[in-house]
Order: structure tokens, then sequence, then C-alpha cells
């Protein structure tokens, strides 16, 4: 990406939230309510709230066990996605069972998770691996079944055996969809790591901004979700950056066929 | 074509068996004790007694409307939305940042507001679950129509399709399957999240009497009702693969299964 | 391409005649305050739906509401995170929540007003609420936390400062004890797996917890001050201003309540049946909470200076602000 073009992106990025947060200034500039304290308080409020100490303390262990959890759940999402959308017989039987297990919300799974992992780490990470390996694993299955049967069959013919088949063609195929399921997996970390850290946790960003909420520190309460979103970006342009390798091909592929 | 199917029924319902036994066999060994996770008979038998009552059909009626209206918001604000982004670079890098930023701030974090301006009525929950499958359904029509095939584009326009024609005949059938991975996903989350806010807030539904189970320490109740929580995601897949099928018979995703 | 776009059209269609269909026969949820023509006023309290306001039920039941022209619904909410918003916009006419919740509400500058006691403290052994260990911990007493964890329901609380003042009259350093938070429905599981050294548990988990084999070290609220006043009904600022004749009478209501279930104990204990899902076997064995409508302002003091003291609040509390 060239110089130019990456400022063009960041105006472009930028223009919006500037536009909203003007709003919001304007909107909430002599708000009485306490649960919407004007913007200029929230923003006053919030080099004295996210010191340091509470980065080191309470952002940094949420990180860990976000990206601990988020990364074990792509590679289950993965292989598991790979191997049901690879064998008709394995996906029916397993479907109904995912089914239900998806359908549980995570709050009501985490004392079922505590009474086999614990209150410590281990449970959290669960929860977020839990909540993250279905958009993963959906996206994956569907990604294997979309690669063209022509190219399946002819790859077989030519006596391509299952191990570089996977490397070469089921993989990449499947690499736009995964990597959609990775994105929406991303946000699901972030919302499970909230969750995980509301049960049974003593340091945490969710564990804060849920502290906050119950002291009805409420200026404190929002920097915090501010946090959450500002972590949500971060991420989501790492990830980017990843998908733009990864996918290199793909990109190319669309753009040589554009300029054709 | 018969036989499939019954054969795909009969896979779905030994996977099931298998996860029933698991849950009545888990109790009785020493890994867990029956007082906290109690076997699937006596989660049935606490399920018999919740039948009868008529506070739990009405419990399961609120939850299906909440969901159901939830979902449909849902859907169709994040169609129109991935569409129109998703059509216009411009208003993709625009809308870039703040898609990331909202997306993973977590529902659970925004309660209190929704408290405050719905109190426990079913609005609330609404709120929460339309906010969180907005994003399943928005994201995947992104990529679906990423995945527009240029030439297939070029070739419309060179036809001169207009811009409503090119989308109904181009751009909709390539995000389609992508809106249907969306739409499942946005199912089960929608589903979680209504019995989620069901469950923190205390709207009438399902999750508000696994809440009142949970604090009346009536184990094998709250597990019966979560049982039924699974159940209806097991449903809902049922009912939005039907849809899927329907929809996408001519995609090479689904054309290998008709022929088989 | 026609009979795509119809058949996602229909399903979606039928999506909302479903939903559509559904909202007919949601008409009571609406918890809207209106002083009726009639006279008869209705009034929405939020509530955590536990033994505590059984005496709201059994009111509502003998009429005590009706007789002062008050149409009460409970809503039940989860926790003070829910209610207190709830009450602060109107949503809500009263509450009940936690004396020390409401005091950090009043402390951010929330205008609530505790109007009446909500329960209490037995004062003796057994109270509604303990700290319980293992059977066979070797923890004896509040002073053997140190060192150990310890699980309340919510950090920065009304749990880990009673909890505390247990632990200083034994003669031990809560500064030693590791606070940890737990719902209390899945502390038992957490005793018994020893992944908690002890637990600070309410009724009717008190009862639960004795009933596998757990033992009480400390009675903690016993500890912290005489008959102390848990949780409390509350209301805004706003509508004691508007209509302090309505709050006079659902205080007169909830007096009367409160004063019928401490006569009629078996009729509070049976009416718990109807809005929770406690085991029959543990509500007969579970302590009820003294239910004196007096507000305990000693007790709320007591509070106060200790959410000063664990560091829960940065200046002195004004309790006389936040009692009615």
């Amino acid at each position: 990406m060239t110089a130019e073009k990456l400022a063009r992106t960041a105006t472009l990025g930028a223009a919006l939230p500037a536009l909203l947060l003007a709003l919001w200034w304007v909107a909430t500039a002599d708000s009485t309510d306490p649960y919407v304290p004007p913007l200029s308080l929230i923003f006053s409020t919030f080099p004295e709230t996210w010191t340091a100490e509470r980065l080191q303390h309470d952002v940094i262990p949420s990180l860990a066990r976000l990206l601990s959890g988020f990364v074990l759940a792509v590679v289950i999402g993965v292989a598991a996605g790979v191997a049901v959308g690879s064998f008709h017989g394995l996906r029916h039987t397993l479907e109904p069972v995912l089914e239900f297990l998806r359908a549980i919300p995570s709050p009501v799974l985490i004392p079922v998770v505590i009474l086999f992992a614990g209150i410590d780490d281990t449970m959290k990470i669960l929860v977020i691996v839990y909540g993250c390996v279905w958009p993963v694993l959906l996206n994956t299955v569907e990604g294997v079944r979309a690669i063209d049967s022509v190219l399946t069959d002819t790859s077989r013919c030519y006596g391509i055996n299952r191990s570089a088949r996977l490397r070469h063609l089921i993989l990449p195929g499947a690499s736009p969809h995964i990597f959609a399921g990775m994105r929406q997996a991303l946000s699901l970390s972030i919302i499970l790591m909230v969750i995980g850290e509301m049960f049974a946790a003593s340091n945490g960003l969710g564990f804060s901004i849920v502290q906050f909420q119950r002291s009805f520190a409420i200026p404190e309460m929002w920097t915090g979700i501010i946090v959450l979103g500002l972590v949500g970006i971060a991420l989501s342009l790492l990830l980017g950056l990843i998908e733009r390798r990864a996918l290199a091909w793909y990109f190319g592929l669309r753009r040589s066929q554009r300029r054709e | 074509m018969r036989n499939t199917f019954v054969l795909r029924w009969g896979q779905g319902l030994i996977g099931l068996a298998a996860l029933i036994a698991v849950l009545e066999l888990l109790p009785r060994t020493s890994l867990v004790s029956a007082r906290y996770l109690p076997p699937f008979s006596t989660m049935m038998t606490a399920l018999r007694r919740q039948l009868g009552e008529a506070s739990f059909w009405s419990a399961l009626l609120n939850t299906a409307q909440a969901w159901a209206i939830g979902l449909t918001i849902a859907m169709i604000l994040g169609i129109v939305l991935g569409l129109v982004i998703g059509s216009f670079p411009l208003l993709r890098e625009l809308t870039f940042s703040t898609i990331e930023f909202l997306r993973p701030i977590p529902s659970v974090a925004l309660i209190p507001l929704v408290v405050l301006m719905f109190g426990t009525r079913m609005q609330g929950t609404l709120v929460l679950v339309v906010y969180a499958s907005l994003w399943q359904v928005l994201i995947q029509v992104l990529y679906g129509v990423q995945d527009v095939d240029p030439v297939v584009r070029e070739t419309a326009r060179s036809y001169r399709f207009g811009r409503m024609a090119q989308v109904r005949h181009v751009v909709w059938p390539t995000a389609l399957p992508f809106v249907m991975t969306g739409f499942r996903l946005a199912a089960t989350v929608a589903l979680v999240l209504t019995i989620t806010a069901e469950l923190v807030i205390g709207s009438p539904g399902i999750g508000k009497q696994i809440a009142v189970a949970q604090s009346s320490g009536a184990v094998a109740t709250m597990y019966s009702l979560v049982i039924v929580t699974g159940a209806l995601g097991v449903l809902v897949n049922l009912l939005a693969r039907a849809l899927e099928r329907r929809v996408l018979a001519w995609h090479p995703s689904h054309r290998s299964e008709v022929i088989a | 391409m026609r009979r795509l776009t119809k058949s996602v059209l229909g399903a979606a269609t039928t999506l909302v005649l479903l939903a559509a269909a559904g909202c007919g026969s949601d008409s009571s949820g609406d918890g809207s305050t209106a002083d009726g023509t009639d006279g008869l006023r209705k009034v929405s309290v939020g509530i955590i739906p536990v033994v505590d306001v059984a005496p709201l039920y059994l009111g509502v039941e003998k009429g005590f509401f009706a007789e002062r022209n008050i149409e009460l619904s409970l809503e039940a909410g989860q926790g003070g995170a829910a209610i207190i918003p709830g009450v602060v916009s109107g949503q809500f006419q009263f509450g009940s929540s936690n004396v020390t919740s409401l005091m950090l509400a009043r402390h951010e500058g929330l205008p609530v007003k505790i109007v009446v006691s909500g329960n209490a403290s037995t004062g003796q052994d057994p109270d509604i609420s303990a700290v319980v260990v293992k059977g066979d911990s070797d923890i004896k007493s509040a002073k053997d936390l140190e060192g150990k964890t310890v699980a309340v329901n919510t950090l920065n609380n009304l749990g880990d400062t009673t909890v505390r003042q247990s632990i200083r009259k034994d003669g031990g350093d809560p500064d030693e004890v590791e606070f940890v938070e737990l719902g209390f429905p899945d502390m038992p599981a957490a005793v018994a797996n020893g992944q908690i050294d002890a637990a600070w548990v309410v009724e009717p988990f008190v009862a639960i917890s004795k009933s596998q084999g757990d033992r009480v070290v400390a009675w903690n609220l016993v500890d912290t001050a005489p008959d102390l006043m848990l949780s409390g009904y509350f209301t805004s600022e706003k509508l004691l201003q508007e209509d302090p004749e309505l709050v006079e009478d659902f205080v007169a209501a909830v007096t009367e309540s409160q004063e019928y279930a401490m006569e009629h104990p078996e009729e509070a204990r049976a009416i718990v049946k109807t809005y929770t899902e406690i085991a029959d076997d543990v509500l007969a064995a579970l302590t009820l909470p003294v239910w004196t409508p007096a507000v305990n302002r000693e007790s709320t003091q007591t509070l106060a200076d200790l959410a000063m003291q664990d560091g829960l609040v940065d200046q002195p509390v004004d309790v006389a602000a936040l009692l009615h």
C-alpha cells in the first residue's frame, strides 16, 4: 500500500467517526441524565481511568485470554470444519448436536464449565473458544462445500493425495470463507471475554466495566465501552493485515480479472 | 432421494443419542456430582413437570416472539445496509472503522442503557437481539458483495444493466450463499441473545425462568430449561437449513447433494 | 431468479406474521405508571424474585395494596444493575435493592431514597446469610480465612465488607483474604469441588450448602451490626416530590404486608413456592429473614462506615440523604 493510499484510507476511516463524535458531543453537551453524561465528561474521565497501572492489571490479562481463546477457536474450527465439510456422513451426525450446543447461551453454560474447569483463566478461555468456534466452523464447512466439485474430481483423477489436496486445494479454496468466519469470531471473542470476566473474575477489562456499572460510575463505564471498541478496531486491523497477506492471491485474482 | 433423506435424519438422531448418553452417564462417574449436574433422566423428569405449567408455555411464546421479531429486523437492516455499503467502495471505506468499533461492544454492556429506556419490557430484549445479530448479517453480506466475479459484473455493465438490475441479477445471487450463512448465524445469535437478555434483564421468557430456577437452587429444573434452549436451537437450525436448501438449490455447495 | 426472490420474500413474510401474531398476546408487560381514572393506581416494583420479597406477594394476595387503591405489579429484574436505573428513569415506581448498592448509587449522585425496610438479619444463629466452608475444611473460624479464597456474589459490595468485618472481629487481617466473584447458585458446587475455600451465601443457598454437609464459620451480618438491614424498598426523589401520597400508601401497604408475614411465617413460606422453584425440603429448612418495616439507621451507618473503610467510596456516604 502506498503512503498516499494509506492516508486516504485513514482520512476516510476517520471521517464518519469524527462526524458521529461531533453529533454525540452536541447532543449530550448539557445532559443532566446521570446515565448519559456529556461526552466532554467522558473524555476528561478517560485518562484518569485508564492509567498505565490499569492497562497492565486489567487490559493485558484480558487480551491474553482473548487471543488464546481466539487462536484455539480458529484451529479447532478449521480442523473440524474441514472434516465435517469433507464427509457428508459426519456432518449429518454432528449437526444437530452442534446446533444444540451452539444455542445454549454462554452465561448459562459458564456454571457447567466451572464444574469441570474451575474458576481460573482456563474457564474464561474455554468460554471464548466455545462461542467463537461456531462461525469459523460453519464458514469453513461452507467454504469446503463450495469448492468446485470439478476441481476436486480433477485433482483426485490426477492421483493427488489427501494431504496435498488439503494444502493446495481445500484450505486455499475455503480461505475466503474461513476469514469471513474469523472476522465474526473476532468480535464474538471480545464479547465473550467480557461475559467470561463477569463470572468468577477479579481483574480484566470486562470485570472493570461491570464493576463501574455496579458502582454507578457511569462516565467510567462509558470509557470502558470505548476501550472495548478501540480494542475491537485494533484487532480487526491486525486481522485485516493477516488476511491481505494470506488472501493475496484471491484479491490479486479479483483485481486482475477486473483489469482485463 | 428418499433414502438419503431418511439416512440423514437417522445420522442426526444418532448424534443426539450419543449426546444424551454422555449427559446420562457423566454424573454417574466421579468426574462430577449428580447434585450439580443431574443425569439426563432427572432433567427430563423436571422438564415434564415444566411442560404441565402454563407459565412455561407463555415464557416459551415470549421467547419465540422476541426472537422472531428481533431476527426479522436484523435481517432486513443487515441486507439493506450491506448491499448499499458493499456496492460503493467509498461508503465501505467511510463506514469500516465505525462498524469495527461498534461490533465488538457487547450487548451485555448496553444493558443498563436498555433498562433505562425500556425497563424490563420486551423492547429491551429486542434492542439487544437486533444489535447483536445485525453484525452477523451485515458482515456476511459485505463479504458476499465483495465476492462478485468482476468479469460477470463487467459483462452485466456492458450489457447496460441498470444499478438495480445489477444488484438483482449479479450481486444478489453471488451474495446469497453468504447471506444464508449470515442468516443461520444470526438466527442462533438472536436466540442466544434473547435468552441472555431475559436472563440478565429479567424480561419475560425462558431466560427469566432459568434465572428463577438458578436463584432457587433448583438445579434439575434449570438444566431442563437449558435443554429446551438447546432444542430451540436445533429447531431454528432445521428451519434455516430448509430455507437455505430451497433458496440455494442451484448453487455448487448444494448441487452435489441434490444429485446424490 | 424470480422464484428465488419469491421464496425469500415468503420466508420473511412468514417470520413477520409469526412475530405479529405473537404480539397480540403481550399486553400485560407494560409497567408504565398512570393515575387511573377510577382512582386505582398502577404501581410497578422492580424486585429480584427471592425469599426477601415474599411479603409483597403475600400483600397482593391479601389485598393490602388493593385496599389502598394500588394495583401492584412485581417485575422481576436481575440485580441492582437493572433495577436502580429502572427506578431512576421512572419505569418502576419502586424497587428493592441491597443497602450498599443504594449507597453507591447515592454516592454517584443518583436520586434514590429508601422509604421502607426490605429485609433484615435475624441477628442470631441461624441467620439468612453465612460464610460456609466444606465440612472437613481446617477453617474453624473467620480468622482462619486469612490466606484463603472466599467467593462473594459481587466484589466491593455488601458481601465482602461484612465478611471482612467478621474476620476483623475474630482478630484476623481481612487484607490477607482473596475475594473472588461467583454467582450464589454456583457456590455450593465450587465449595464441594475445592475451587474456593469458603463462600458467602444467602438463603436458600445457606440451607442448600448445609444440606450437602458444609459448615458455617461466620454469621457475617450478625458480626457487623445488630439486626442489620440488608435491603430496602426505594424510590426516586422525583416521585417523592410529585406524589408523596402514593409513597405513603405504598409504605403503609408494605408495612402491613411485612407485619402479616411475620405473624404468619408458614403463609410466607408457602407463597415463596408460587414465584420461585425452591424445592420443598430446602424451603422447609431455610431461615426466613426478619421483616421489620422500620428503617435501621444504625446498621445503615455501620455499612456506610465500612464502605468508606474498605474503599468502596472515596468520601463518606451521607446516610441521612439516602433515607427518607
